[in-house]
Formats: C-alpha cells, sequence, structure tokens
C-alpha cells in the first residue's frame, strides 16, 4: 500500500474529477474513516477549483497528499500568477435565503475544517499546504 | 452523479448518487432545474458522499427558485460529512432537511 499520493494534473474542471477519483481510492485503500475522507476531498475541491478559477496563466496543478501518524497532509502547487486563497474575506453564512451568496464558502471550510492552511509563493508557483485530522470519524 | 427520477404523492423526487461538486454541480443543476416546479422537489442525498460549495451553490439557486415559482424544496438523507457542511455554511438554517422521504412528504 503507497502511503503517498502525486499527480499532476491540468488546471480545468474536468481535472477535479480526476483528482477526486484518486483521492477516493486513497482513502478506500487506507481505510480512513468516513469524516476524514469526506473532509479531504471537500477541501481537495475547494482548494483545486480556486486554482482553475483564479491561476489564468497556469500551466498545471500538482497534488500531493500523504499519511503520517494521524495526521494527512494536503499540497497543491501551481505556476500560476500570485494568489493566496486564505486572504479572501469570510463568508456570510447567516443571511436568508434571498440574501446568500456563495463566495468565500471554500475557504470558510478550509477555517472549519482544516487543522493548519499555510500559503506561500516560491520559484513562481503557490503552495497551498492543508493538515488534516485522519482519525476523524 | 446519477439522477433518478420519482413521485411521492403530488411532490416530484430527485435521487442522486455520486458526488456533488466541482465538476458535477453544473449538470446536475440543469437536470434539478427541470423537475422543480409545484408543489415541489424532494432531492434524496442518501447516497451522496459529499457536497462541496459547488454543490451548495446549485441547492441554494434550486431553493431561490423554488421560492420564485411558490414550490416547496427539501432535502433528506444527509450523510455525516455533508451534514456537517451544512452546518458550518449555516445552509442547515435555510434548506430545510428531513430524516426520511416519509417526513419530507408529511
Amino acid at each position: 500500500m503507497t502511503d503517498s499520493l502525486h499527480l499532476r494534473l491540468a488546471p480545468e474542471t474536468d481535472s477535479v474529477t480526476t483528482l477526486l477519483d484518486a483521492l477516493e481510492a486513497y482513502t478506500d485503500a487506507q481505510a480512513l474513516p468516513i469524516r476524514a475522507a469526506s473532509r479531504l476531498m471537500l477541501l481537495a475541491d475547494e482548494l483545486a477549483a480556486n486554482v482553475i478559477m483564479h491561476a489564468h496563466g497556469a500551466t498545471f496543478l500538482a497534488a500531493e497528499l500523504s499519511r503520517e501518524a494521524g495526521t494527512l497532509r494536503f499540497t497543491l502547487t501551481d505556476d500560476g500568477p500570485e494568489y493566496d486563497p486564505l486572504r479572501r474575506g469570510a463568508a456570510n453564512t447567516q443571511g436568508s435565503v434571498e440574501e446568500r451568496e456563495i463566495g468565500g464558502l471554500g475557504v470558510h471550510f478550509v477555517e472549519q475544517l482544516a487543522t493548519t492552511a499555510q500559503y506561500r509563493r516560491a520559484d513562481g508557483h503557490n503552495i497551498l499546504s492543508i493538515t488534516l485530522d485522519a482519525g476523524a470519524e | 452523479m446519477q439522477i433518478t427520477q420519482s413521485q411521492a404523492g403530488a411532490l416530484q423526487v430527485a435521487t442522486l448518487e455520486g458526488r456533488l461538486d466541482t465538476a458535477t454541480a453544473g449538470a446536475a443543476e440543469a437536470q434539478l432545474m427541470t423537475l422543480l416546479a409545484p408543489p415541489g422537489l424532494v432531492l434524496d442525498l442518501t447516497n451522496v458522499r459529499y457536497v462541496s460549495s459547488a454543490g451548495l451553490r446549485t441547492l441554494l439557486k434550486l431553493a431561490k427558485e423554488a421560492r420564485t415559482k411558490s414550490a416547496s424544496f427539501s432535502l433528506v438523507g444527509l450523510q455525516p460529512a455533508v451534514r456537517e457542511v451544512f452546518e458550518i455554511s449555516g445552509f442547515d438554517k435555510i434548506i430545510p432537511a428531513f430524516g426520511t422521504l416519509a417526513e419530507a412528504t408529511a
């Protein structure tokens, strides 16, 4: 059983399916609890979608996943313009149906569900790394 | 994402299976919009493993469209991970969710 996953994808919407299929296979093979697996896939989807929407000019999107003891570490790297999704404003989670918009919810999920989240810019790449509790039931 | 259509009394029921994510939400939305008519639509999410913010956007559009059409719109069978996403996004306060189809159509 491999403990890490590496994927290099085109920065387009269809790649999200490839990424989530690979993560689903990984979480099944690792027999991760359902909540840990679902949180991982949710945050991977949100972060990849962010890159695809905002990183115009990126030529690739690379995903890495590893497991160290009770922690999952997921890292996304792209070569698009500098963009830190963690600096977006918080989402409105209180309004009525009429008032509600969706912008910023992905980042809200990262703040609520990830143990840590870190963005850095290095060598012309955006590198976003999150850690999650691998034991979340 | 597979969507199966049925009826429970006068209500339309759409049973979803798969992931409601960035890649699938758009097609699901187009299909579900055609099923949304008075008296209302129930989405059965028992076989949906998770819903991303793209999926929430689809559900929000359906909820808004339901208001416009004076139709009801509700969900059944939220799995724990989906329920978690609903709670932290505040969607549990704006879209009614029931445990079973019988409760949703009562």
